[in-house]
């Protein structure tokens, strides 16, 4: 029997004193697919950056084809053909997507760039992913989900024999995912070796020929996808089952009182571009609204307009509770009793640098305030209680809010919100890229303000988290409402299909 | 909003760079009289006088172009055209160029320093311009002539003013100009030529950079490791003032002699006649002088190539008669 | 073994660190003391006078630091409140207490048209604040006719007349507490004081430190950005035009050329103390241990009569190390 192509052995490192691998075993065939499932902090993270050559001060041996291996830098490794397709985006904003692609190696003639031949070059990558994009684009300039995809290009640009994927398709939609699908096909085709992380179940099943599951260090099973079905997964990830989740919002279907959010010729267009056309929404005390699109349909842009979030554009009629709102600016929309949680708790929900307490606390400054004068000791208190009901896990608050797991950030955008005590309260992919554990969480929550008899405008691409929690559904299709579904007859099929269908 | 802000930051560039250049010619319509004159008549009503300053933020360089101004007034003959380098070399290369390509009669400049102006200058007498240089020496001899004051004989007239002031004995704080520039080291030198000899102990001495609120914190460094001073000698008068300040605030200015150099109205001699400095010895601008350089050449007398300009002493006793000549 | 485990946290602060540059600092005194000057009470008292005009300004420039920008315009600003407040008292026989008023809106003008520019003219900070620092030079030198505005006043024939030093240049430059401390340095305290309270106290500073982190994430919480940013910088002009009132108390005159480069000095105090140009982190706790770094390493590079070409050296020297220590985290 032929050695495999990647085999990790007793692969143990420590942070400080704070171990994060404790052993780990794990092998990779060529021409196989073998997903790693585990919660934040499981290690995942930790053990993609010692494969690809970020971490060299671990113990434990990695034998590639047989051979041990220690990679000295990530450069080392991508000479060795192992390239690692980072969840973090690594492309440079401000750079083109030509730039980009050929970042650290570009193609030169006689010493010089050779703009021409890396174009052609860029082109003939994007066309084999269909990506369209502009190629002289800067990359802030597009949407977050192309971004992705021309992160996973710039990463297979390289000859790859072992490919590892963080969360590719965190940002993706239906039809880009199985695009992607497709390309990982032709990867196992060539015999390359996927490493595959992600936290949606249903991927892991369709592509996966094998699964594993680590957990606080370990990898505690290991299987075909037919044996570890998702519910196995999560059973071993987190010990509590989604079922949970699902028998609750089944009790808690028929709840939905009166109209609180009634918003009418929402608008809004970007450099004369019309994004959102003339749409209108109802929002009910009890009821979650779900909002389906694919990326560009324009669902995040209704948010951010009803927040007011938009310094130009975007405008709208709206009353809440039968008042009318200004929808100016996101001071006057959070004092009438709305509250936005954005798609990005990096860039546009968290003050990383500032502390949990201070995060927690941002919009609700005024509540502790008088002529300006903060009671800060109350208000440290109430952020104390208000992130310990949270289950914000961090033996101190007051450390930054940077240093908590993706979950855990999610969960003090939620607080800092819940604080505010808003009427209605606009979500904007509130599960991306967290693991189960604190998705089940963030649904108990949601239920639970739902049960509290505030309205929610739920926005999600992953369709099926969206079936569970919705008791309505509008799709969005070129900024206008294309369909609805009700609760009983939405699924995920259909919805899809809506999506997508011209 | 990234365009505006680019525009913005080149427009901010020319404000700040070019508006030496802009400036002086918006100052003076007569700029252009030059060029109106008659070529090469001899019996000309009104000649231009070309006035480089090397940099006007300086009080010294401001009252020279007032000195210049000042003689200039009684002659209607003389339009005088001024411009100021802002401290840059290359600004007041290319000012001179300016100068002859309007055609200028006569050039004064008062340069930032020899090396990148000598060759400028040469041109512009090359090409017909008679010269005058006021204040700091170009290198080579193609200028008509050279007017400036020695700090070096300044700073021994300084040195032996003391020697006397104190009999001979005493302990000195001497607060030193930029160490780096000529002025400072010729100051310093011919003080302690003038002091040789004498009981003098040298009790502190420092760079306060030509400023006054630096004067006034070097001047606490030596109040607080002299126990005992009896004479500041600061080479330049704000330099003293600071020092007398310093002192004051100690309570330690009675007994002490102040002294520095440059006289200015507004500065030193305003400081003699408060009696804050005991003496202060003047830096002649030359002001008039070039002036009069201007005035000789048109008549077509015969001018030296250098002169040197000597100085005055002010103080409280004769300052209101506008000081005495230096022996 | 365990005791330098358990002080392994503190190590990593930034206030240990700013701290150690200090203490280094200090302990250069120690061993070059011109001469025991170093030792005696009276060297310390003028220490803290001469730092205290940067230290305002410094104050001032945390905030703005804070808040994701710069002031550049400071050192202008000290220089044009300096001359006007000069006028005002010298020359115009103002009451003290005016002056004093109109140099400090002076400054809040100034500061508000820095704040105006950054906040709502959506420009760079370095910029807004680069032309508000020529235009306040040139206003200061406007008003000033290019001359020193002192006691000695000439009159167009070119007779002068001297007029007392204003009562309340003499009240500012004079020590207290048995002469142990300088007025200027009260001042100086003073104002570390309220900027202290107004960061950590109040509802408008800690929006300052989360503008600064994220001004994005900020905005989305419902903080009125533009009007929280312009007051950092009008705070920062009022701080300025307090330095300037100091500075023409201890020179007995308002000089037009003051200031200059004083902005550069207050920046690199600010980044001594740690805290990051980047905005968002970082307080004026820290600034005050930047100043009293830069301020004593001044002082002890003039009691022992160091060549101005080594001062520099050795400047550059202590701040490539405190922030290099600083960086590494």
């Amino acid at each position: 029997m032929t050695a495999p192509l990647v085999e990790l052995t007793e692969i143990h490192k420590s942070f400080g004193a704070n171990p994060v691998l404790k052993g780990v075993n794990l092998e990779l065939q060529s021409g196989e697919v073998h997903a790693l499932a585990g919660g934040n902090g499981a290690g995942k993270s930790t053990l993609i950056n010692i494969l690809g050559g970020n971490i060299t001060d671990y113990t434990g041996t990695i034998r590639i084809d047989g051979e041990s291996k220690k990679y000295a830098a990530a450069a080392d490794a991508i000479r060795g053909g192992i390239v690692v397709i980072h969840q973090e985006l690594s492309l440079i904003p401000t750079l083109s997507v030509v730039e980009n692609l050929f970042l650290g190696d570009p193609l030169t003639k006689r010493g010089l760039i050779d703009r021409k031949a890396m174009e052609a070059e860029a082109a003939r990558i994007l066309k084999r992913f269909e990506i369209d994009v502009d190629l002289r684009a800067p990359v802030q300039e597009l949407p977050l989900s192309t971004r992705q995809l021309v992160e996973i290009a710039k990463g297979l640009r390289h000859k790859a024999r072992v490919v590892v994927m963080d969360e590719p398709t965190s940002a993706l939609n239906e039809i880009e995912t199985q695009r992607l699908f497709g390309i990982i096909a032709e990867l196992q085709r060539q015999g390359s070796g996927v490493l595959y992380i992600s936290h949606r179940m249903e991927e892991i099943a369709q592509i996966a020929t094998r699964v594993s599951v680590l957990r606080d260090g370990q990898i505690v099973a290991t299987g075909t996808p037919r044996e570890l079905t998702p519910d196995v997964i999560a059973a071993h990830m987190v010990g509590k089952p989604l079922e949970e989740v699902k028998l609750q919002v089944q009790a808690d279907a028929n709840m939905v009182g009166e109209v609180l959010l009634n918003a009418e010729e929402i608008n809004f267009s970007r450099a004369g571009q019309t994004v959102v056309d003339h749409i209108s929404i109802q929002v009910r005390a009890g009821e979650v609204v779900g909002l389906a699109g694919l990326e560009g349909a324009g669902a995040s842009e209704v948010l951010w307009t009803l927040f007011g979030a938009h310094q130009k554009g975007g405008s709208c009629k709206m009353t809440l509770k039968g008042n009318p709102v200004d929808c100016a600016s996101p001071k006057k929309s959070k004092t009438a009793g709305l509250a936005l949680v954005t798609n990005d708790r990096k860039t546009t929900g968290l003050v990383l640098c500032a502390s949990i307490e201070e995060n927690a606390a941002l919009p609700s400054h005024a509540k502790y305030a008088r002529f300006g004068w903060l009671n800060t000791k109350a208000m440290l208190r109430a952020m104390d209680i208000l992130c310990r009901s949270f289950a914000v896990k961090s033996a101190n608050f007051s450390e930054a809010v940077s240093s908590l797991s993706g979950g855990n950030q999610q969960k003090v955008v939620l607080a800092k919100w819940h604080h505010t005590n808003p009427d209605v309260i606009l979500l904007d992919e509130p599960t991306r890229g967290i693991d189960v554990h604190a998705k089940v969480q963030i649904y108990e929550q949601i239920l639970k303000w739902k049960r509290e008899g505030k309205g929610l405008l739920l926005i999600s691409s992953d369709i099926h988290e969206l079936i569970l929690l919705s008791d309505r559904i509008e799709v969005m299709k070129q900024g206008k409402v294309v369909r609805q579904f009700s609760r009983e007859d939405a699924t995920a099929e259909s919805v899809m299909r809506a999506t997508i269908s011209a | 909003m990234k365009n505006s802000t680019f525009a913005l930051a080149a427009l901010l560039t020319i404000f700040v760079v070019g508006c030496g250049n802009s400036s002086s010619s918006e100052d003076t319509p007569g700029g252009k009289a030059g060029i109106k004159t008659p070529p090469g008549g001899s019996a000309k009503k009104t000649y231009v006088v070309g006035v480089s300053q090397c940099n006007l933020g300086e009080p010294y360089r401001a009252q020279m172009n007032k000195d210049l101004e000042d003689a200039a007034k009684d002659h209607p003959e003389l339009k005088l055209v001024f411009k100021d380098a802002q401290n840059d070399s290359l600004k007041q290369r290319s000012q001179v160029e300016e100068f002859v390509q309007d055609k200028v009669d006569f050039l004064i400049i008062s340069p930032k320093e020899a090396q990148p102006l000598t060759e400028p200058v040469a041109k512009a007498f090359d090409a017909g311009i008679p010269v005058v240089v006021l204040d700091r020496a170009l290198m080579g001899d193609k200028f008509t002539m050279f007017i400036g004051a020695d700090n070096k004989e300044i700073g021994k007239a300084a040195g032996k003013w003391l020697v006397k002031k104190l009999n001979g004995t005493g302990n000195i704080v001497e607060l030193k100009g930029l160490m780096t520039s000529t002025p400072a080291q010729d100051r310093h030198n011919g003080f302690r030529e003038g002091i040789a000899g004498a009981k003098f102990n040298i009790v502190f001495e420092s760079e306060m950079k030509w400023l006054e609120p630096e004067a006034r914190k070097e001047m606490d460094s030596a109040l607080a490791r002299a126990p005992k001073i009896d004479a500041v000698y600061a080479h330049n008068d704000p330099g003293a003032h600071g020092a007398y300040l310093a002192a004051k605030a100690a309570s330690r200015d009675k007994g002490v002699i102040f002294i520095g150099i440059d006289s200015l109205p507004q500065e030193g001699q305003g400081y003699v006649k408060q009696g804050i400095l005991a003496a202060s010895f003047q830096y002649p601008t030359g002001g008039k002088e070039g002036i009069q350089a201007v005035l000789d050449l048109i008549a077509g007398k015969k001018t030296e190539k250098t002169m040197v300009l000597k100085s005055r002493v002010f103080t409280p006793e004769n300052v209101d008669k506008g000081g005495d000549p230096l022996e | 073994m365990s005791a330098l485990a358990k002080l392994r946290p503190t190590l990593k602060t930034a206030e240990f660190r700013a701290i150690m540059a200090f203490a280094i600092v200090l302990g250069l005194g120690f061993i070059f003391s011109g001469d025991g000057s170093f030792f005696r009470l009276g060297t310390h008292r003028d220490a803290l006078r001469q730092v205290s005009v940067y230290g305002i300004l410094a104050c001032g420039m945390s905030v703005v630091v804070i808040s994701g920008g710069i002031d550049l315009a400071v050192g202008s600003i000290l220089a044009l409140v300096a001359v006007a407040l000069s006028k005002l008292v010298i020359h115009l026989h103002f009451s003290p207490l005016l002056g004093v008023l109109i140099a400090i809106a002076i400054g809040g003008i100034a500061g508000l048209l820095s704040g105006t520019l950054v906040a709502f003219g959506k420009l760079q900070a370095f910029i807004a604040t680069l032309a508000v620092m020529v235009f306040s030079r040139g206003i200061a030198k406007f008003v000033s006719g290019g001359q020193k505005v002192a006691t000695n006043i000439t009159a167009p024939d070119g007779t002068s007349t001297f007029v007392e030093v204003p009562g309340l240049f003499r009240a500012i430059d004079n020590k207290i507490l048995g002469d142990n401390v300088s007025v200027v340095t009260i001042i100086f305290v003073v104002c570390f004081l309220i900027t202290w309270l107004l960061l950590s106290r109040t509802k408008w500073g800690r929006e300052v430190y989360a503008i600064g982190g994220n001004e994005e994430a900020a905005r989305l919480s419902g903080i009125a950005v533009k009007r929280s940013k312009l007051l950092a910088y009008v705070l920062s002009g009022m701080f300025a035009a307090v330095a300037g009132i100091c500075q023409a108390a201890q020179e007995q005159q308002g000089d037009p050329e003051a200031g200059m480069g004083y902005e550069l000095t207050a920046i690199a105090m600010v980044v001594m103390g740690g805290t990051s140009l980047l905005g968002g982190r970082g307080s004026v706790g820290l600034t005050m241990i930047g100043i009293l770094t830069i301020g004593y390493l001044e002082k002890i590079l003039s009691i022992n009569a160091v060549p101005e070409s080594g001062r520099l050296v050795i400047t550059g020297a202590i701040i490539v190390i405190a922030v290099f220590a600083q960086n590494r985290r």
